[in-house]
Parts: C-alpha cells; structure tokens; sequence
C-alpha cells in the first residue's frame, strides 16, 4: 500500500504569502490545502485520484484500405471477451502490425462482444447464430474465400479448436496447432510429448496456445462491423438436436469455475455464507483454517494444497491472506476483499479492498441481493 | 454399439518411457459405458505403453505394424473402412507424434463420419443408431447434442477419471497384430525442420492494472460495503443481478 508522497517545496510554496521585496515571507500558522487533519488513508480513497492529472482520451486507431487481413476467432462466453480472447487479439495484431502494417484485424465471433476495439479488432464479422462449430466452419470457409485473410488465428480451446481443424480440412491446408510462441516471421510449436520443436514462418491458419501472446494494449481500434451474407444454419443431418445446458456454479468443481466466493477465519455464520454463494452465483470456497476446522468440505480449499483457480474473479471473505492461499489465486483477475485488519496481505492483493467484519457485509450483501431480485 | 479407442504412443513427461495417455484411458472409460467389448486401434510398431490400455478396461487391441515415421493416415482409414465402427473415440489431441490434433478430422472427412469434440459424457440416445455426446463448454456449461451412428467423438480432459488398472485383464487381453501394405503409405512425416524443445515461460497471470489498494475503504457502513461490491462486479462484468435498490 502506497501512500501519498510528500512534496515539500510545494508545501512550502503554498504557505508563501507573496509579499514584495528579497525575503520570502511564509505564513506556516495557515493549514495545508487538502491535508489539514486528514487521517493517513482516505475513505473512499477513490477521490484522491481525481488530483492526479487525467490521461488524455487516446485516440481511435481508423484503418480505411487494409493492405491484407487477419482474422482472430474469439469465443467470448456471455458477451465479454476472456483473457485469451484478448491474446488471440493480440497475435492477431502483431501480425498484422508486422512489416509495413497497415494491415486490419477482422475479429470473428457468434454474438455481439464488448471491447473488441479496445481489445484490437478494426473491424467485426458477426454469425449471430448460436451455431455448430461444423455450420460455423462452412460459413468461415465461405468468408475466407471471399476476403482471402492472410492468417486465420484460433484460441487452442472449446469450439474455438474444433472450428480451426474443421477449417484446415475444407480448406485443405496445413495447422499449427497449440503454437508456444509467435513472432512475425516466426512460429513455434512442441511436438513428440514436448521433447522437440518446430518452427516456421506463421502460416494461414495458427492455433495459439493459453498464456503465450501478450494482449493488445495500445489506442483502441475501431471495431467497425462488417456486413454478412451468409449466415449459419445447423443443416448437418447426422446432428438430430442440440440443448444448451448452462453450467451450475454450486456444483462445478473450483477449478473450473470462473467465479469464488470463499470464507475465512472471520466467517462464522456458514449458513448464511452458503446463502450468499447461492445467490452471488458463485462457487463456494474455504480457506485452510476453515477446512481443517471440518466448516467446509476439503474439496473447497483454495490455496496450494488445495485448489489453484483459473477463475476470473475471487471474493474472500475474512481471509488474510497467507501465501499458500495467494498461490491459489495468482491466476484471478479481479479479486475483492473483505477482512477487518488493513495491514493483511488480501487487502493489499485486492481490486476492490474493504476494511469491514464479513459477518456484518454477508447480511447487508445478502438484503441487497434479495431486494434487488424482486 | 462397436466402439473403438484410437491409443497413440504416449511417453511419460519425465522418465520417457512409453505409456497410455490419460486422456485416451479417459476415452477407454468413456466407450465402456455404450459397449462392453471396447477395442482399440493403434498404428505403431511399439506396444509397450499402449497394452495398459487392456488393462484400463479394452477388451483387445488392434496394432497396425507401420513405422514410427509413417503418416498412419490412409492404414488407419482403410482399417476403419474394413471394420465398420458404430463409434470411435480419440483424444482431442493424440500424443507423441506431431499433436496437431488433424488425425480424427482428417479420418472423419475420408470415411465421411460426422465428428464432435470435446465430450465429457455419452450415453445411447432414445432412438437406434443415435449417441447422445455431453461437450464441454466455457464456465461449466454443457452441449448436448444427439448425433447419427456412426460417428467420430474426440474426449475433453474432464471426463471422468479413467478406471483403474488392472493386472489381470491386461494379461487376458487379445492383440491382434495387422501387417500394413507397404505401397500404401508412401507418405512420410516431414521431421527436417525439428530441433530440441525450449521450455518457454508463460504469461504471468495478474491482476487487472490498478495499483494495490488504489480501491481501499476503510470502515464503510456494511450497506455502503455490499453496494461497492455488487457494484465491483457489474463493472468487471462478472455478474449481472438486475436493478437494486436505493443505488
């Protein structure tokens, strides 16, 4: 936790009454602007952040006559884009920023998705049909031919893979599949059990591997959307049905979820804590202490003996956050404490940090949620 | 319901010993649920790893004799041809050889079977000659989808754990050992351009830019607490609740 350094010429500055004449005159009586009496840390600390100069808006990035193009694939479960969504985006980049540049990122998706400009996509293609990865290829495959992209880049996961190898056979052409690392002349991929490599220049169609590509973090793009005229449909006659069932977070297992909510050594009401994982949607989980104590199951230890999340976002209630249990959730993006000591190591870990008991947030949570339900 | 596993020559990570992928003991359990004479099909001179398949539940074992170096492509396509599979099941990615997961696509576009990946259960559908594949999705959802027999299904890491091993059954078990015609697999696998792997780090998974403790409340009412948070998680887009009030 950083506090707020001080600047003593300012200081002094302000204090500085401008009389006239060689000596500097100072009126040290008068209390500083902003600081008089001022607690060390600020409640809401959000404020201080409006005296730090605002960075200007970046501009949009406006690609109008693409040299070539380059597609990125992105699966983007529930409308907002994943992690590696975005490094798929960013390869996509890279190689199109490559050389001379000027080239466009066209990205790829089922559904309409927040952020793609932000992400690096000049421009959208949109199959808003929920279709099969089978329907969704000949449909690709028709766009390829039309607009002859010169990389089709995939996420090495879900659809996003079947559709990159359902492509490479309609299109007849080679995959490099799982690629480790990627520059703009070359690309590198494990074969035989990862005892050797190859490399070779990015061919037509790459399929990235997780957590290789850095994401695209430059001025935002402008995800123009491109017009489609050929959508979709499920036509394949060996598929007799297709039911979409949403996964439960009470039942998905902590390694598979994408959002925990997990009680500490400052729970004690689990009844109440089960309640608010159930209407939180999120999966429960426990820290050590609370699983030795027998309150919850040893399935729902997160920390490095028990669960290491891949999850997106992580709510900690009255934990403090040991170095095992932060093991656990180096991998979550967004993390939310509640815990009564500032000085623990989940405050300082946190995204979003609160100072409070967590027997006296469930309940004030758990009103909210059912109000709002209404 | 004739099923088949497709067994690749896996090698343990560390010892490099040849072995079963787990993935593919995976799918043995996954073809022991439809059909209680599971078989499986591997192209390979080396059968060192691949019995434990017997062991994990397959009945047999059937081995085309064809170099390690050979593109099994066309003996695997022409074996299948011969049998007439109701179902096969492989492993998203075969291991040991060049793993860019093509071999089930490539067979289903020869034998014109209908391919599905990324199942994690299936069960016999209502009708005759129908499967009913549970697929693996993102945040635990799941696709079920009911598909003509025959059929190509490739298995997702989360499926259930593979059956344990056993000895006896491994000893029982039949391989049928099948010669390949030399003429008919002319094409090799390209190994010019390989080279020893470099181990290569990963992105570190962080947290999403702010400094720490840039967003720190101290002593809020608890009220003031739960509205921060619920609104902490519509603005990452983590979750949507509906409208709430007094916000």
């Amino acid at each position: 936790m950083s506090r707020p350094r001080r600047d003593p010429r300012a200081e002094r500055q302000s204090h500085d009454v401008g009389a006239t004449g060689s000596r500097p005159r100072y009126d040290r009586s008068q209390p500083l602007p902003g600081r008089a009496g001022v607690p060390p840390i600020v409640a809401p600390a959000r404020s201080g952040m409006t005296t730090q100069p605002q960075p200007a808006k970046p501009e949009l990035r406006i690609v109008d006559e693409p040299a070539f193009l380059v597609f990125a694939v992105v699966e983007a479960p529930g409308g907002r884009l994943s992690r590696f969504d975005r490094q798929v985006l960013g390869a996509a980049r890279l190689l199109a920023d490559a050389g001379d540049g000027g080239a466009g990122v066209v990205a790829i998706a089922s559904h309409s998705v927040e952020g793609l400009g932000e992400a690096g996509a000049d421009r959208v293609l949109l199959f808003t049909a929920e279709a099969m990865p089978g329907t969704v290829a000949k449909a690709l495959r028709q766009t390829v031919d039309a607009l002859s992209p010169r990389h089709v880049l995939f996420a090495e996961t879900g659809d996003s893979a079947d559709l990159a190898r359902r492509l490479a056979i309609a299109l007849d052409e080679p995959l490099l599949a799982n690629v480790e690392h990627l520059t703009s002349r070359q690309a590198v991929r494990a074969i035989r059990n990862g005892r050797a490599e190859i490399a070779a220049t990015p061919p037509r169609l790459i399929s990235l591997g997780e957590d290789r590509i850095k994401p695209y973090e430059a001025a935002p793009c402008e995800a123009r959307a491109l017009a489609l005229d050929t959508a979709p449909h499920n036509d394949d006659p060996a598929i007799l049905s297709v039911e979409f069932i949403p996964g439960d977070p009470a039942s998905l297992a902590l390694s598979e979820t994408d959002f925990v909510v997990s009680a500490g050594n400052g729970v004690s009401d689990f009844a109440a804590f089960r309640d608010l994982a159930t209407h939180l949607r999120a999966t429960p989980g426990a820290s050590r202490v609370v699983c030795d104590a027998g309150l919850m199951p040893r399935a729902a230890q997160v920390g490095a003996s028990g669960t290491v999340l891949s999850a997106d976002c992580y709510f900690a209630l009255g934990i403090s956050g040991a170095p095992q249990h932060l093991q656990g959730i180096a991998g979550c993006e967004h993390v939310i404490a509640v815990n009564t000591d500032l000085h623990a190591a989940m405050i300082e870990r946190a995204g979003l940090a609160i100072v409070q008991d967590a027997q006296l947030v469930m309940p004030a949570l758990l009103q909210l949620l059912r109000g709002g339900e209404r | 319901m004739k099923t088949t596993v497709l067994l690749s020559h896996a090698r343990h990570p560390v010892s490099d010993r040849p072995q079963l992928s787990r993935l593919e003991a995976q799918a043995i359990a996954l073809a022991a649920e439809v059909d209680e004479a599971p078989s499986g099909l591997h192209a390979g001179r080396n059968e060192t790893g691949v019995v434990a398949a017997l062991g994990h539940g397959l009945t047999a074992l059937d081995r085309l004799d064809l170099a390690d170096t050979t593109d099994p492509l066309s003996a695997l396509a022409a074996f299948l041809t011969r049998q007439r599979f109701d179902l096969i099941l492989a492993g998203r990615r075969g291991e040991g050889g060049h793993e860019t997961g093509l071999l089930p696509y490539r067979l289903a576009a020869i034998l014109g079977l209908p391919i599905l990946a990324d199942a994690v259960a299936i069960t016999p559908g209502a009708a005759v000659e129908t499967l009913v594949v549970d697929q693996a999705m993102a945040k635990g959802a799941r696709r079920r989808v009911t598909i003509r027999l025959p059929a190509i299904v490739t298995v997702h890491p989360l499926a259930p754990p593979p059956r344990p091993f056993a000895y006896g059954p491994m000893r029982r078990g039949t391989i049928r050992r099948h010669p390949v015609d030399g003429s008919a697999n002319a094409a090799d696998l390209d190994t010019a351009e390989e080279r020893p792997h470099r181990l290569r780090p990963k992105l570190m998974r962080q947290s999403a830019g702010q400094a720490a403790g840039a967003n720190l409340y101290v002593d809020p009412t608890p009220e003031e607490a739960a509205r921060l948070i619920l609104a902490y998680l519509e603005a990452n887009g983590i979750r949507r609740y509906g409208p709430l009030n007094d916000r």
